[in-house]
């Protein structure tokens, strides 16, 4: 019973995390950031599953977070509330050409990335973007200028 | 006419009404996980030893143990006897939760007997003389599955009579 309960408390703390976090942080993923993403995963690992090394544990502690992921899906889906709190909303970056300081300062962007992120899009100048949105998913959407 | 793409509500996503708070709520949330890992630098959730004595006419018994441990996590408790007069028969009583649902590693210098005395531990460590200092180490692990609080109670007898005794606390987080 027990690793259900460590397996759901994981699940419910990595969540917390990745929100407490920020989306931008999460959704780069430099080479430290993959590092880093091994070591969280070995980290969360021993404190699911312990000494316990039975197929039984493992069949638990992923059907436990299959389950965990499968209502935090339809609680997104079914209530727009509850998408608000464990998903966020997207955010307004720029608009016909004009970085909105007060938010890319929120969200901890720099304009250099906010250049780079309009450059990987084929994107020559942020004064050519009509919308860039931060997406719930941590990635930039960019919507040019007619 | 605003012309911006759909599902974007400008008041909302771009001047962000009603949303000025969440950055507050984010640094909140990042201010008590720092508080955690604080907490656990100064070992609230284990597992700096800490050392509690009791002195009595005949000798003086301390113990050195955690007294916050973690699921799975080795640790060791230390008793120290130190006889102010000759202990003749010295025993150690330990109650259950010295034992129940940890795996003791090893018990050294060996007991010359180990007994159960109303389900506690029953040590007996032989003769100290006047002076001298007898330590006994336990070594444990705590099994994954034990959590929560308890009382540990530890006695020192000579024979049967009592000579001096001490509680301590343990949590055992999961």
């Amino acid at each position: 019973m027990d690793i259900v309960i460590r397996a759901a408390i994981a699940f419910a703390f990595i969540f917390f995390l990745t929100r407490v976090a920020g989306r931008r942080e999460l959704s780069s993923m430099e080479p430290f950031d993959l590092i880093m993403l091994i070591v969280l995963g070995d980290l969360v690992q021993q404190g699911v599953t312990q000494s316990d090394y039975s197929v039984t544990g493992l069949v638990l502690a992923a059907g436990t977070i299959a389950l965990m992921q499968i209502l935090v899906s339809y609680l997104n889906f079914r209530f727009k509330r509850a998408r608000m709190v464990l998903d966020g909303e997207p955010i307004v970056l720029v608009e016909d050409g004009r970085v909105l300081l007060r938010n890319v300062h929120r969200e901890r962007i720099t304009r250099g990335e906010l250049e780079e992120q309009a450059r990987l899009n084929q994107i020559e100048s942020l004064e050519k973007v009509r919308w860039a949105v931060l997406e719930t998913s941590g990635q930039i959407s960019f919507i040019p200028k007619q | 006419m605003a012309d911006q793409p759909d599902g974007i509500v400008l008041k909302r996503h771009r001047d962000l009404q009603g949303r000025d708070w969440h950055p507050w709520l984010r640094r909140g949330l990042v201010a008590l996980l720092a508080l955690v890992a604080l907490l656990a630098l100064f070992g609230f959730v284990g597992q700096h030893p800490s050392t509690t004595k009791a002195e009595a006419a005949a000798a003086t018994l301390d113990v050195n143990a955690p007294s916050s441990v973690r699921g799975g996590l080795l640790y060791q408790s230390r008793f120290t006897i130190e006889a102010h007069q000759d202990v003749k028969d010295a025993t150690l009583v330990l109650s259950s939760d010295w034992i129940d649902g940890l795996t003791v590693n090893t018990i050294e210098p060996s007991p010359l007997n180990e007994a159960s005395r109303n389900g506690a531990l029953v040590l007996e460590l032989g003769h100290i003389a006047a002076g001298d200092k007898y330590v006994l180490y336990m070594d444990y692990q705590v099994n994954p599955t034990t959590v929560g609080s308890r009382t540990l109670r530890v006695e020192l007898l000579d024979g049967d009579e009592p000579v001096t005794s001490l509680t301590r606390s343990q949590r055992i987080w999961p």
